[in-house]
């Protein structure tokens, strides 16, 4: 072995490569994998230098998350007020708030920390449906400041909470009940907002959008540190218009030697022409570097189940509700699959309802009578409400899907309660139906829409618990931890057409490692999402997480 | 205010299912008239907005785009928006298009909250060769059916398509979603120009058809309402709020207690806004609303009462003819 390279021993290596599937010894050239084995295959022969700083650790391939979001980066300059605890960026454990006085108290701090008295003060990640289903009304913002604006975004992104200045300012006041301004039990608006009418205008006059803001390095940066500090070393940004600038900031992020997450932006498909996007891609493809990979496109059909603009088959939502948004119209999709499909581009396309997943299949078939495309593997992302039957149309159509286990936990009861009733609740993100229909699948944070964590939400597909610690399908549609494993590595890097180089460590791929204090196979799956993570190995450089 | 009212910017949206010709009648505008348009537009249909005609009204094309995370309008729209609001020179128009799967009221409601700009129009565009079937399509049927929900008016495109009794029947299936809404037939050579003014921008309150045979006067029923005095702004939330369903429409001049100039109060559905008066309509002290319903609508003393909890003091007054006709100037019901 040449003179550059470096063995790093572990107690364990977990591989996720079938053909072998665990090792202490791992050899790195070049930021690639050499070879793996053990101390008598890898050192005793070739006398090569051993890095055992790993010697207590057990290294896993770098996790892969093939459904996340930029604005994870770019949520964390601002203060979060969720009700779940989550990892910043900087590695600071941030409590999450049981009640109106915790989030007014936080606010507080944070705007007494503020030194520009005219600035606007934004908050993220608000969800009333986790803290008793309380609103957050202007008067509670009012506690925070009666002259300096407020607004607080809920987790959904959707749906906003401002103080009455803004009201004030913005004439939402007292003049107005169109939709988007809700009002409370006095008559009078109640501080929340929604719709895009109302969001124009309190944008309009806070001045700033935080939602649209130009993406800064530092957002990239904080992206990518959130990456390490759960064992993330390939990520998503699963639907971006890839605006000049954005590109721009994304080629510079990935030539740092220092940067240590692998992009795959997704170009959004509305935000271009089919023949504009077959080109950008073209070119875009012919900039990439070994941790900048375009090349796959995202089309959204539909809305979220728990906010109820999924598109559902019938006997559609449980409580009733009227059936949800079309974002493409289903006789427009098949002419985009297909522009996409005839190129050669891979799709990710959002369907959460199972409505939007069959006029999805339907496209997808269509495209393949039109043009057989052999290992295409167009992906469904979210696909939630599945059932057996499109899965086996799925697969006989060489289609991947990534199933967004994180609902599970974080709305699994109002899918039992309110949106899809107990049966289709209980196969909801049916990864067991995959599995034996044998559909390749990943499973998925949709960060920051829930927290971005892999060994997480392999917890919820091994555990399929709620947070009110309903089980939900367990005994038919959970994944034992090593599936699950499969399904935030090798499985993911496949949906992303990524496998032949992460996924798994093995001889030719790329050194990318997360570095665990213990080994998941060992532990009791219950403690899966517990497991510390120490850092990460990103194309053989090593990346301690930051910890505060 | 009045100079700030005087200056806002129309706003008219037009919606649609795919394929009905929103496009097509954008160019149209852009063609036959001679203001100064900013065009938003879904740039990706099979007919794109002619870069020609836009430079020709040395006006603004901007594309919509969905930046939002997940779903829905984002960023990109509103950012869009924002600067052709912050133009220079202000616009003459502006004219959205709403996506073909997109609620065309979702978006005019921004020229109601927006103080620098009035809602003009809510045009929708209906292929008549396809849209009774698209109206019960098991996908679309509610998306399309909610285009028409608050829209103001009809345009019954591509008739040159059909015979006479398809063109009736299509009509009739529009019509019975919407029995108080004008419709338009027309073709891709015959398309209206953009309503416009003061004047046209109430029409949406009424059914008064310019180039409409059909007389649907007898489908709707009007309700007028005249007071002296004031209303309690939040017990006129509660009166707006106990109207029945059957009235579409109501809008109209009134003062609200503790505000110095008179609002002008405009009601679609369930959603109202108030907004200062325009000056032409300052002149008067009293209420002046008038409203449009089916042919359900309660009678008008159940809805006088309704209204009349909410005023501070109450006084019938008896209007001179001179009154009447001014006051149908600025209304034109
Ligand atoms: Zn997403
Ligand atoms: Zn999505």
């Amino acid at each position: 072995m040449s003179q550059d390279t470096i063995v790093f021993s572990a107690r364990k290596i977990v591989t996720m490569n079938p053909s072998r599937p665990s090792a202490t010894h791992v050899a790195v050239q070049n930021g690639r994998i050499v070879a793996v084995g053990s101390f008598a295959e890898i050192v005793a022969t070739s006398g090569a230098k051993v890095d055992d700083r790993f010697k207590d650790k057990v290294l896993l391939p770098g996790f892969v998350e093939g459904h996340s979001h930029i604005m994870e980066g770019m949520m964390w300059s601002l203060p979060y007020v969720g009700a779940f605890d989550r990892r910043s960026p900087e590695g600071k454990l941030v409590q999450g708030l049981p009640d109106i006085d915790a989030i007014v108290a936080r606010l507080q701090e944070a705007e007494a920390a503020m030194t520009d008295a005219e600035a606007p003060l934004f908050a993220w990640g608000f969800d009333p449906l986790h803290i008793g289903s309380v609103s957050l009304t202007r008067q509670d913002l009012d506690r925070v400041s009666t002259t300096r604006p407020i607004m607080v975004v809920h987790a959904s992104f959707h749906i906003s909470n401002v103080n009455t200045i803004v009201l004030q300012r913005a004439e939402l006041d007292r003049t107005t009940n169109i939709s988007g301004v809700v009002m409370g039990k006095d008559g009078e608006p109640s501080g929340e907002v929604q719709g895009i009418a109302a969001r124009f205008r309190v944008f309009r006059v806070l001045g700033t959008n935080p939602l649209s803001g130009n993406l800064t390095a530092d957002d990239v940066n904080r992206y990518a540190a959130s990456s390490c500090i759960q064992g993330v070393t390939t990520i998503t940004d699963l639907h971006n218009d890839l605006a000049d600038l954005t590109i721009e900031v994304y080629r510079a992020a990935s030539r740092r030697d220092d940067f240590s997450v692998r992009l795959v932006p997704a170009m959004a498909s509305v935000s271009h022409s089919p023949e504009q996007g077959v080109e950008k891609i073209k070119t875009l493809k012919a900039s990439n570097n070994d941790k900048l990979h375009y090349g796959i496109v995202k089309l959204v059909v539909d809305g979220s189940i728990q906010g109820f603009t999924a598109r559902l088959r019938w006997p559609g939502y449980h409580n009733g509700a009227p059936n949800g948004l079309w974002y493409i119209a289903p006789e427009e999709l098949p002419s985009i699959v297909a522009a996409y499909h005839n190129a050669g581009i891979q799709l990710h396309i959002h369907t959460n309802g199972d409505e939007a997943t069959e006029v999805a299949l339907d496209a997808v078939e269509a495209a393949q009578i039109a043009k057989p495309r052999p290992d295409h593997r167009h992906t469904l992302q979210h696909c939630q409400m599945a059932d057996a039957a499109q899965f086996k149309r799925m697969k006989s159509l060489g289609m991947c899907v990534n199933l967004f286990s994180n609902h599970i936990y974080y709305w699994g009861d109002s899918h039992y309660e309110l949106t899809m009733g107990p049966e289709r609740a209980n196969r909801l993100d049916a990864t067991g139906t995959a599995l034996r229909v044998g559909v390749p699948f990943a499973i998925h944070s949709d960060a920051p829409v829930t927290p971005l964590s892999p060994l997480f939400t392999a917890w919820c597909a091994v555990n399929r618990v709620s947070s009110s610690g309903r089980v939900l399908g367990k005994e038919t549609e959970a994944l034992t931890v090593e599936q699950a494993l499969a399904a935030i590595t090798i499985n993911a890097a496949y949906t992303l057409k990524l496998d032949h180089i992460v996924g798994s460590i093995e001889a030719g791929k790329y050194a990318d490692f997360a570095v665990l204090d213990e080994d998941p196979l060992e532990v009791a799956p219950e403690k899966l999402k517990d497991i510390a993570i120490w850092g990460t190995v990103v194309g053989g450089h090593v990346r301690e997480a930051p910890r505060a | 205010m009045t100079a700030a009212s005087s200056a806002k910017i129309p706003v008219t949206v037009v919606g649609g299912f795919l394929g009905a010709g929103k496009t097509t009648y954008l160019n149209h505008l852009l063609r036959t008239g001679s203001a100064r348009y900013a065009v938003l537009v879904n740039d990706f249909g099979a007919v794109n907005i002619d870069a020609g005609l836009i430079a020709q009204h040395d006006g603004t094309t901007m594309t919509l785009t969905n930046g939002c995370v997940c779903c829905s309008i984002g960023g990109g729209f509103l950012d869009t928006l924002g600067r052709i609001l912050d133009d220079a020179i202000p616009f003459d128009h502006i004219i959205i298009e709403a996506s073909g799967v997109g609620d065309p009221w979702r978006i005019a409601e921004i020229a109601l909250v927006e103080p620098s700009l009035r809602l003009n129009a809510v045009i929708v565009v209906a292929d008549a060769s396809r849209i009774s079937k698209l109206l019960i399509d098991s996908h679309v049927g509610d998306t399309v059916r909610g285009q028409f929900d608050r829209c103001s008016l009809v345009l019954l495109n591509k008739v040159d398509l059909l015979n006479r009794t398809a063109a009736d029947a299509a009509r009739a299936t529009v019509a019975a979603l919407r029995p108080d809404i004008q419709i338009i037939e027309t073709t891709e050579d015959t398309l209206p120009v953009l309503p416009d003014g003061e004047v046209k921008a109430t029409s949406r309150f009424a059914a008064t058809a310019v180039n409409d045979s059909v007389d649907h006067e007898s489908a709707f029923h009007r309700w007028s309402y005249r007071r002296s005095g004031t209303f309690d702004r939040g017990q006129l939330t509660a009166a707006l709020a106990a109207l029945p369903p059957q009235l579409l429409r109501l809008k109209g001049q009134c003062r609200i207690a503790g505000d110095a100039s008179p609002a002008l109060l405009q009601m679609v559905g369930q959603d109202w806004a108030l907004t200062p008066a325009p000056a032409d309509m300052t002149a008067q002290n009293d209420i002046m609303l008038v409203g449009v319903g089916t042919d359900a609508l309660p009678d008008a003393a159940a809805l006088d009462a309704i209204l009349d909890g909410a005023l501070i003091q109450v006084s019938q007054t008896h209007p001179t003819t001179a009154d009447l006709n001014r006051r149908h100037a600025a209304f034109t019901l």
